[in-house]
């Protein structure tokens, strides 16, 4: 359904993509996961054929999304980033006016638009403005318009952004469904919870580069192990221990191990007075977590609490 | 092309401005309430041109008609960059509604608006205002549709070049006001210093008041209307093909409302 080859984009001097390939088959979930700038938005505009790729090519079911823009989008269903509806109509309408240019009319795009409003518990919604819906009611209408033409290709970019629990509870049940019924979905996020829930498979970018893709649980297999680390007061000690992957950083070690107490304990002989200094033990389980951290160094966490604190100051 | 995608958003586009009646009927009425005022003022002056039988309707309904007609710039404008605002514009171009359906779509609504206030202040002028159509009311048809291309196209134009809704107000209401001033619709064009006269020409509605002129002040026909509504068609291209080359689809406008 979407075969994604040797992309390239920059945006003046800043590498947007730099050689990204990606495949994605009829029911297929795929999460694409990464920090911000990392490339997810500026992928999903020119799978949808928003922006040229510099090079490379980007074919949905079959048709280059460059020279047929228009016919490709048939088989498209995007939910941007930022949310896009039109306030001062009736939340019905914002569904028709994108339905009916989608080919859907009369009873059959009526019974579509109630049969969606309803998975997604808009339905008693669906005559009021909806600029005067809560977030998590906007959130649900904007990514209702992508999915309601029964897209082969769904592109979600962040659709759970600033959701309730509630609402994200209900996408991520409407993509399982999605997929189950045979369309192919891209789910762009930032959080690895919601993939692993999904059961996605994953494509991890990362400053433009695709670092990591494939089902779940082999990159898993592949890329993450168990892991404990022990973060101090200060730097911590140099600690040498036979047989176990030891690295360092400003404030804490990192053991790789299958056997995390063992490991704890071996490590608590070794560092002396050092002990003293010791603030917490954490213990990594394979997860994509883990997995990112493996490929990158950094913590996934890290990177989505520093965008956090960055948008905020 | 198929007109369905077209249709759809021009629908769309009718609900939108149905949340807002409050702007079309401005346009509608003030000019109106305007006719009433400046009619005895025309008059004056249309005499002191030598139409000894003008009431002043004559300049003050198709003057205040051209002049408020200027004002759907800004109006058509904001059509896109609401769009925009709400998120929407990246919807739209990432539907299978190619750019030209997506323009024609949101550029009907519009065009019919216009024509609407047209037909209904130049009917409000015969019914109230005691305008006569001396001479023939194809020609006066003529006339109201080139110059609603000629408008809408210059509202494209500034569309395109506007990165801003402020921009937009500005350039939009800005060009409408010295259109209307140096095209002699809010004073005719012979009370206007020389070099205003000689200026004058330069807008498009200054070509529509000469057609308006020329059938309601004189018995003209479709023939004497011609060089008017070539003139007009004329800024309608050179407005399009400015729209052309500088409307991009994949800019981001920056809308504050």
């Amino acid at each position: 359904m979407l075969t994604v080859t040797e992309v390239h984009k920059k945006y003046r001097a800043i590498k947007a993509l730099d050689g990204v390939s990606i495949d994605l088959q009829p029911g297929e979930i795929l999460g694409l996961l990464g920090p911000n700038g990392a490339g997810k938005t500026t992928l999903v505009s020119l799978i949808a054929g928003l922006r040229r790729p510099d090079a490379g090519t980007v074919r949905v079911a079959g048709l280059d999304v460059t020279a047929n823009p228009e016919e490709a989008r048939r088989f498209i269903g995007l939910a941007p980033q930022d949310l896009g509806i039109y306030p001062v109509v009736s939340v019905r309408n914002n569904l028709a006016v994108f339905g009916e240019i989608a080919g859907l009319s009369g009873l059959r795009l009526r019974r579509r638009i109630d049969d969606l409003a309803e998975r997604l518990r808009i339905a008693h919604l669906l005559d009021r403005l909806a600029g005067t819906l809560s977030g998590g009611e906007k959130r649900r209408l904007h990514t209702a318009i992508a999915l309601l033409h029964e897209p082969p290709l769904a592109l979600l970019d962040e659709p759970t952004t600033g959701a309730d629990v509630a609402t994200r509870y209900d996408l991520l049940a409407l993509v399982k469904d999605l997929a189950e019924a045979g369309s192919a979905v891209l789910y762009s996020t930032h959080y690895l919870a919601e993939v692993e829930t999904l059961g996605a498979s994953v494509a991890i970018l990362d400053h433009g580069r695709l670092i990591a893709s494939g089902a779940l649980q082999e990159l898993i297999a592949s890329y993450a192990e168990t892991a404990v680390e022990l973060s101090f007061d200060g730097p911590p000690p140099d600690l040498q221990l036979d047989g176990l992957a030891v690295s360092a950083s400003d404030s804490a070690i990192r053991i790789t191990t299958d056997d995390p107490s063992s490991a704890v304990a071996t490590a608590l002989g070794a560092m002396g007075a050092a002990a003293k200094r010791l603030r917490s033990v954490e213990v990594f389980e394979p997860s994509l977590e883990a997995v990112f951290l493996n490929l990158t160094g950094r913590r996934y966490s890290d990177e989505v609490a520093k965008e956090a604190e960055e948008l905020v100051s | 092309m198929s007109l369905r995608p077209s249709w759809a958003i021009c629908k769309h586009e009718f609900r939108v401005m149905r949340s807002d009646l409050e702007t079309p009927i401005f346009l509608i009425v003030i000019p109106l309430l305007m006719t009433a005022f400046m009619k005895p003022l025309f008059r004056m002056a249309l005499v002191g041109e030598g139409f000894a039988g003008a009431n002043g309707s004559e300049q003050a309904v198709p003057g205040m008609a051209v002049m408020f007609s200027t004002m759907f710039v800004g109006y058509m404008g904001f059509a896109f960059f609401r769009d925009h605002g709400w998120g929407t514009w990246e919807r739209l171009r990432a539907s299978p509604a190619s750019p030209l359906q997506i323009m024609v779509g949101k550029l009907l609504p519009p065009f019919a608006v216009s024509i609407l206030q047209l037909v209904v202040l130049f009917s409000a002028g015969v019914l109230a205002f005691d305008l006569v159509i001396r001479g023939s009311t194809a020609a006066l048809v003529l006339v109201s549709g080139a110059l609603t291309l000629a408008l809408l196209s210059f509202g494209v134009a500034v569309t395109a070049i506007a990165r801003t809704s402020q921009q937009l107000d500005a350039w939009g209401g800005m060009g409408g006001l010295l259109f209307a001033m140096l095209g002699g619709s809010l004073v005719p064009v012979s009370v206007l210093p020389g070099w205003a006269r000689w200026m004058a020409p330069a807008t498009p509605t200054y070509w529509a008041m000469e057609g308006y002129r020329s059938v309601l002040l004189t018995t003209g026909g479709l023939g004497d209307v011609l060089l008017p509504v070539i003139a007009l068609l004329g800024f309608a291209v050179a407005f399009t093909v400015v729209a052309v080359v500088k409307f991009r689809f994949d800019e981001t406008k920056v809308y504050w409302g």
